[in-house]
């Protein structure tokens, strides 16, 4: 019995790396969902929010740039990116908004501000790579595999931070007129609430968690001005994947993304993954057009 | 002399480039129950979507307590005590009732009364308290329009204004509804209701008017003795 041997043996990593995977995933994917189900866009500036959250917070954190430490960069770099949520917003949403075509329009206007910032980021801080610090040092052994415990934090971070996310979406005042603005947007005006400025804080959330995700794998990866830009279509199948409109769905899409990934890369190799992962997609969303948990 | 709880003074509006008030005038006041009537797409819904400051007047103006809101942003015009509840409105369909109804006392005034508020809705429709912990879009039609009353009163309206709030429900239902907006009026809530059955305007208004391509065509006291067929030929435009 050889091949349940071999599958046994392949279980353990691709476990592994599927968690750590899914977990930065379902970070990223769950901002980009926030947008779409309250302003209905989708944000292709979303990858550039998790460079630019990196570089932040490498620049306030690095002995090459201001030296501050690691918890002061990742704080200044969260609420910068909150700050320049706000202002994308502003800038490349508002003044659109109830145009028809907006969807479109806001496609064009996102990819701008993406291209924008990742050449400003290439101008700022130059081509060579850069690493943030791990939070914490070491490795542990989860399941026979040797894994980091900055990546450990990962695993544990994600599912916490959506879970004050949900919290934060059932149980306040604003969380329940994000949720009611991107259900009818008129009946929420109608009883008062500011839709402008719910569509502020969303990209002030979203973008914070892009850029914490930012954080996050730039001690894993390297920091380039391009390091988002995988993430960000990985978040898009995700959501997709996942159905638009389901928090529920993106979280659990999330993690088979995270997984499929995993396993095609064991078998198949990274070469072919993208590959397979799109053929996969396209396949499922043939069976489900509504992705897994769509609503209507 | 005191200003007019509401008044509405040669306002036009419209979607795009197209129009479709041309200088309607109305006023709430004297009258502290009033209509709207007319066919379908001649300007009723539009009027009062101009009303809460969801469309912006093109000329004209809406005075609100002898004050302008004509243009001004929604959620101010809610602060004032003006709350609209919208046509066949599902509200939003992916919360529970009770979320629903929280959410109608958004506004800071309303805040610090919600909790009575809400018993007080609750004892308006029993049975919004029955299904308090279920999805809105669970609902039937007359549950969901339940809802949407039962959200603008959360939010402690001073001016109360229905569109079609019996739209597409059973006659056993719209009864049911009439009584519970009488009973609204009743506890001293001047109303602004929009209906297509005459008999339901007669019991819901104190005068109502007529309003026929975007114009006020006639304008009625609802205790005269009233001509249902003269009303009848002037809706369908044969007068």
């Amino acid at each position: 019995m050889d091949w349940i041997d071999s599958i046994l043996a392949a279980a353990q990593p691709i476990l592994v790396s599927g968690i750590v995977l899914a977990s930065l995933y379902a970070l990223m994917a769950t901002g980009l969902a926030l947008v779409w189900n309250t302003l209905g866009i989708f944000n292709f500036s979303h990858g550039i929010f998790m460079t630019l959250g990196a570089f932040v917070a490498w620049q306030f954190a690095d002995a090459r740039g201001y030296g501050l430490g690691l918890s002061v960069g990742i704080a200044v770099s969260v609420a910068a990116l909150a700050g320049l949520g706000v202002l994308f917003n502003r800038v490349l949403i508002a003044p659109f908004l109830g145009r028809k075509d907006i969807v479109l329009v806001a496609v064009m206007t996102t990819l701008a501000g993406a291209f924008f910032l990742e050449n400003s980021a290439l101008l700022t801080w130059g081509p060579r790579i850069k690493q943030l610090e791990r939070i914490l040092p070491g490795n542990i052994k989860l399941m026979g595999s040797a894994i980091s415990l900055h990546e450990f934090l990962i695993v544990i971070l994600a599912p916490l931070v959506l879970l004050a996310l949900w919290a934060f979406l059932k149980w306040t005042r604003p969380g329940s007129a994000i949720r009611a603005v991107g259900q009818n947007r008129d009946s929420a005006l109608l009883l008062g609430i500011r839709v402008n400025a719910i569509y502020a804080l969303t990209f002030a959330i979203s973008a914070a968690l892009a850029g914490g995700a930012g954080v996050l794998l730039g001690a894993i990866r390297f920091i380039t001005p391009t390091m988002g830009t995988e993430p960000l279509l990985k978040a898009f199948i995700v959501v997709i994947l996942g159905g638009l409109g389901s928090f529920g769905g993106t979280i659990v899409s999330a993690y088979l993304v995270g997984f499929m990934e995993a396993i095609s890369t064991y078998f198949f190799g990274a070469y072919w993954t993208q590959a397979v992962m799109f053929g996969l997609f396209i396949v499922i969303l043939v069976a489900l057009p509504r992705g897994l948990m769509g609503r209507d | 002399m005191t200003a007019p709880l509401l008044e509405v003074r040669a306002l036009s509006t419209g979607y795009g480039r197209t129009p479709v008030l041309h200088e309607i005038s109305l006023e709430l006041g004297q009258h502290r129950r009033i209509g709207l009537i007319g066919p379908n797409g001649h300007g009723k819904t539009t009027l009062l979507r101009a009303i809460s400051g969801l469309i912006a007047p093109w000329s004209g103006d809406i005075f609100l307590h002898g004050n302008s809101i004509a243009g001004a942003d929604p959620a101010k015009i809610v602060s004032a005590g003006l709350i609209h509840v919208a046509q066949a409105n599902a509200l939003f369909p992916h919360m529970t009732v009770a979320e629903n109804l929280r959410l109608g006392a958004y506004n800071k005034r309303a805040r610090a009364k919600s909790g009575d508020t809400l018993e007080q809705v609750y004892a308006l429709f029993p049975k919004l308290r029955e299904r308090r912990g279920q999805d809105c879009r669970t609902l039937s039609g007359g549950e969901r329009q339940m809802v949407s009353i039962g959200a603008a009163l959360m939010a402690q309206p001073e001016i109360l204004m229905l569109d079609e709030p019996t739209l597409g429900l059973s006659p056993k239902l719209k009864a049911e509804l009439c009584s519970a907006i009488e009973r609204i009026s009743e506890s001293g809530v001047p109303t602004i209701v929009v209906e297509q059955d005459i008999n339901f305007m007669l019991r819901l208004t104190d005068y109502f008017y007529l309003i026929h391509q975007g114009q006020v065509t006639a304008e009625f006291r609802a205790d005269q003795s009233l001509d249902n067929q003269k009303i009848m030929d002037m809706y369908l435009g044969l007068d």
